[in-house]
């Protein structure tokens, strides 16, 4: 069986306060994914790797790692893809910690802020609302979010200001904006109209060249914007 | 429980240079710089104008200058860049949408470069006449 | 130590667990009473197992179907093994959640007029499952954990493990958890508990499940007593990818797939459900939209008779699609397109899609009551991990994740109308346990012996596949057993690489491993005990290739046993309703 060079950036907080390389040769075929390949060290080189993963089919968002350099998942990325050694880090933009195990309080909470629900004053009906697939195909790619972070570790943006609501928040609150059964619109502009919301955007662009779901955030984002600055106008006038 | 604080990697200050899409993007951000250069041509040329003759030959012999010509190509080359990637970007910040059918996004760029043609030739016909 | 006091405790943040979260924090703001709501999950909530359910949830919906229709199908589907109350119960409320899931801003397929589309299932007399394309789990669990940010009573403790339930004086008193980030133990004291840990499909070694189903919860209800109920009922999924065993889901047969063999015959009119029906026209119980426990069955008969075709090292027949279109198979199988791509590389639009049957769903678990209470008080259980009694024998696809909100609903409500009337046990009694657990913890981590927790799992997923498998045989399940009884004394015996305390992952796997040992003892021995075939249980032992009425229309109970081996006892079904008849489908099941 042919055999691949993975480098991973460990990291072992008990035992030291910086990060440190190590290298692993692990067999290969065309199927294998970098999970598995993490999965085989873990079992039977090294039990001490530590990662995060569960479904191993790309749906849960769990198993983001950097591949040489660029926000991937592991379970869907390929050994077959990369020619060479493979080098892997914990996903770029957040604290690390352990090996390749990040922070993730921060996303959750940049997510919890856009108020990421159907608001609507018609709570108790048992009837569904009427919404055509004209008004679903509004926002349902913005539904498809797995809250993976991967655009997160894209944004050069989000790693100069954490605070940065980021891509993945920003399509969330778009996501309700553009469905036909909410009226929440006025109470999440307040916090996409801040400095954070949508406008530390500069459109890069990376976020949606990442995105293992094809959510395209920088849309949802400058779209973001151009809702925004309806809504300061209109704000302006009302003054 | 508090976590443990963990270890936090910093942005470098040369983050645009390890991946080739943000050096692509900082190069979009970088058109800028030789269209302000275009921008202050046309200024100063308008400015000459008001102050006689003789200060607008200057203008116009700083404007033949090989290396003006060559940063003012770059500005043309820099602003059809710039025009090219903002293209790209449009249909997605703003989807149009005929009788409940997204309009491809193909569709839509094409139909800006075929303004900016439409212009061009407006120009070129107006222009043409006069002199 | 460190500990929390909180009304309700949930154990897991998958559909039940949230569902029961939400539910209890609307009970307590009717009841005008204040009540704290911890939900602890070993994964972030929207990780969950839940994320990766495809096909859908089933409630009847369109004018020409009806409850009774609903209840004879799960009947049926369950071969009389369902308490017929809790399927009553089931069957009314389904609807109602399905509805309430719109309200909260689900993104459901629809009709061209904006109300909601069904599609077929298979074992379902009529289209009555609702579908969020070919994502429905993932857009219920997001939709669910996205409407629990609006509940300030309802607090999280993401990424702790819990180890144990902790009781005093023959009820429930708390859990105590592990955090997983810091390593260390947590007690969290509550008047209700409620267990929603998802199903146990890691025992078996091909199987569709994901890495964090490995039945704590089941685990942790038995050892303190709990019956685990009709464990020998383990589901194959007929459609899984080679290799992965990543889901291939129902709802492409139910859009007109076809299952064919290594020859292009469709294989499964030879065995009981046909006659053929034609291309584009798929017939609700006929040919591929028969139950999973059938077509799984005709696999493993196709490769006995050498028709099933290779790929890469496996047996596999073919799901085909491409009748249908690339365009109709974006619209509504996108994600199986996605998938099939990247796993297998293989274009559904232009290739029949390889495919061999998957270990998949526990039909058994904990036995509750129809309130979803166990028989240790204030103890209640939802989800994959409950037996309530819906599934019976073999559960019919579409029918869990309704199960999930109808009942996740129910223990919610449950547990917050407890939690009023009940008072914190002495945390005198709390701290002891919690000891306890810390020096097993301890011992655990500096465990020296000589025996991997990689290998022990080899052993038993291999163990689980041989002996208890699509078919089964009285050697192979002792087998089966024998392995598994002597895997858990050698656990005794274990050694981890990995001695930190922040994200020791292979801690947690080792205590994982411990819990599915107990689970699949149970699960081996109500095999044994079960001399019939029923449902998802089929004996190749002669005079046991049949259902037994006589002697089995029972459920089968395992109790768990400190220092001698678990034993099986028998408890009756609920056949209220519908007296047991034969189970047929195709035309031989006309008019059923
Ligand atoms: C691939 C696939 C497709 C499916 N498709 C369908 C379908 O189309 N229709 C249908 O009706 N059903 C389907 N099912 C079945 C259905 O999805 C599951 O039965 C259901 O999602 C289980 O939900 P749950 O809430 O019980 O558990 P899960 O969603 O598995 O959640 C379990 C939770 O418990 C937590 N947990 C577990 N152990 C611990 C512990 N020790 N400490 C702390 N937390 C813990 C986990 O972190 C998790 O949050 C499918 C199943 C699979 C595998
Ligand atoms: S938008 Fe895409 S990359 Fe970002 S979190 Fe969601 S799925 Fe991941
Ligand atoms: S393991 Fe779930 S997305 Fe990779």
């Amino acid at each position: 069986m042919t055999t691949k060079r993975l480098s991973i950036q460990r990291y072992l907080p008990e035992q030291s306060k910086t990060p440190f390389w190590q290298e692993f040769e692990v067999p290969f075929d065309d199927s294998t994914s970098i999970l598995e390949a993490l999965n085989h060290i873990k079992e039977d080189m090294d039990g001490s790797l530590s990662y995060r993963w569960s479904c191993r089919m790309a749906i849960c968002g769990s198993c983001g790692v950097m591949v040489n350099g660029e926000p991937k998942l592991g379970c869907k990325s390929f050994l077959r893809e990369y020619p060479g050694t493979i080098s892997i880090e914990p996903l770029a933009h957040f604290p690390v910690q352990k090996d390749l195990i990040i922070d993730m309080e921060i996303f959750l909470e940049h997510l919890a802020a856009v108020q990421p629900y159907l608001i609507n004053d018609s709570q108790d009906s048992n009837q569904t609302h009427k919404q055509t697939p004209a008004q679903l195909a509004k926002y349902l790619t913005f539904s498809d979010c797995i809250n993976c972070g991967l655009c997160y570790s894209a944004c050069p943006q989000f790693g100069l200001n954490p605070e940065f609501l980021g891509p993945a928040a920003l399509t969330l609150a778009h996501r309700y904006n553009l469905d036909s059964r909410d009226q929440g619109k006025a109470q999440r502009m307040v916090q996409l109209n801040r400095e954070e919301g949508v406008w530390t955007c500069t459109f890069v662009g990376y976020c949606s060249e990442v995105c293992p779901k094809s959510v395209d955030p920088a849309a949802a984002v400058n779209q973001g914007k151009v809702e925004s600055a309806k809504d300061l106008l209109i704000n302006l006038f009302k003054r | 429980m508090a976590k443990h604080v963990g270890y936090f990697p910093e942005l470098k200050r040369n983050w645009w240079l390890k991946n080739r899409y943000f050096t692509l993007y900082m190069v979009r951000e970088a058109t800028v710089l030789p269209l302000v250069f275009f921008i202050a041509c046309l200024l100063a040329g308008l400015y000459s104008l008001l102050q006689g003759q003789q200060s607008f030959q200057g203008w116009l012999q700083f404007m033949q200058n090989p290396i003006t010509i060559v940063i003012n190509l770059l500005a043309l080359v820099a602003s059809l860049f710039h025009a090219a990637t903002f293209f790209t970007l449009f249909p997605r910040v703003m989807p149009l949408r005929v009788g409940g059918k997204a309009i491809p996004a193909k569709w839509i760029i094409l139909g800006q470069w075929f303004g900016v043609l439409l212009v061009m030739v407006l120009f070129a016909w107006v222009f043409g006449r006069g002199v | 130590m460190q500990h929390q006091d909180a009304d309700i405790v949930i154990v897991g943040g998958g559909g039940a667990g949230l569902r029961a979260a939400i539910a209890a924090a609307e009970h307590a703001r009717k009841e005008g009473i204040e009540q704290r709501i911890l939900m602890l999950s070993k994964v972030y909530p929207m990780r969950s197992h839940t994320v990766a359910a495809e096909g859908g949830a089933a409630a009847v919906t369109s004018e020409e179907d009806t409850l009774e229709a609903h209840f004879e199908d799960t009947v049926a589907g369950s071969d009389w093994l369902a308490e017929q109350g809790v399927v009553d119960y089931f069957i009314r409320h389904a609807h109602r959640e399905l509805v309430q899931l719109e309200r909260w801003g689900c993104p459901w397929s629809r009709k061209p007029d904006g109300s909601i589309q069904v599609r077929r299932f298979g074992g379902m007399k009529t289209a009555r499952t609702w579908f969020a394309a070919d994502k429905t789990g993932f857009h219920i669990l997001h939709t669910l954990f996205q409407t629990s940010l609006k509940y300030p009573e309802i607090e999280r403790l993401d990424e702790y493990f819990v180890l144990d339930v902790a009781t005093v004086g023959g009820e429930v008193a708390g859990v105590i958890a592990l955090q997983v980030a810091t390593g260390e133990l947590i007690a969290l004291r509550a008047k209700s508990v409620i267990i929603a840990t998802g199903g146990a499909g890691r025992l078996f070694q091909f199987n569709t499940n994901a890495g964090i189903v490995t039945g704590d919860g089941m685990a942790m209800a038995f050892r303190h007593g709990v019956a685990l109920r009709d464990m020998e009922f383990v589901q194959y999924h007929p459609t899984g990818l080679p290799g992965t065993g990543i889901l291939i889901t129902e709802a492409c047969r139910g859009e007109g797939g076809l299952l064919l063999n290594k020859d292009g015959y469709r294989y499964l009119q030879d065995y009981g459900l046909g006659p053929e029906t034609p291309l584009g026209e798929p017939k609700n119980k006929y040919m591929e939209l028969g139950p999973r426990d059938k077509l799984s069955q005709a696999f493993w008969q196709e490769q006995k008779a050498g028709r099933t075709g290779k790929f890469a090292d496996s047996d596999v027949v073919y799901l085909d699609l491409r009748h249908l279109g690339k365009a109709y198979l974006h619209e509504r199988l996108p994600f199986i397109c996605e998938l099939a791509q990247a796993y297998i590389n293989v274009d559904p639009v232009t290739e029949p899609i390889p495919i061999r049957p998957a270990v998949h769903y526990t039909m058994g678990g904990i036995e509750t009551d129809a309130q979803c209470e166990t028989s240790l008080k204030g103890l209640y259980a939802a989800g994959e991990c409950a037996s309530v009694g819906l599934h019976g024998a073999n559960r019919l696809g579409s029918n869990s994740l309704s199960e999930l909100l109808v009942f996740g609903r129910l223990a919610g409500e449950q547990a917050s109308q407890r939690a009023t009337a009940t008072a914190y046990a002495d945390i005198e009694s709390l701290q002891q346990q919690v000891q306890d657990q810390e020096k097993q913890v301890a011992r655990l981590r500096e465990a020296n012996g000589s025996e991997t927790w990689v290998g022990l799992k080899r052993e038993m997923v291999q163990a689980m596949e041989d002996g208890c498998g699509i078919y089964r045989d009285e050697q192979g399940m002792q087998r089966a057993l024998d392995t598994i009884r002597e895997l858990k004394s050698r656990y005794q015996d274990i050694k981890l690489s990995d001695r930190s305390r922040i994200y020791n992952t292979e801690l947690l796997q080792c205590i994982e491993l411990g819990f599915g040992l107990d689970i699949a003892e149970a699960t081996c021995l109500a095999a044994l005990g079960r001399r019939e075939s029923r449902g998802a249980h089929q004996r190749l032992d002669e005079g046991l290739q049949e259902r037994d009425d006589i002697n089995f229309l029972q459920h089968s109970l395992v109790f768990f046993n400190v220092d001698a081996p678990a034993q099986l006892r028998w408890q009756d079904v609920d056949t209220r309703f519908s007296a047991p008849a034969v189970r047929a489908y195709g035309d031989a099941g006309k008019g059923a």
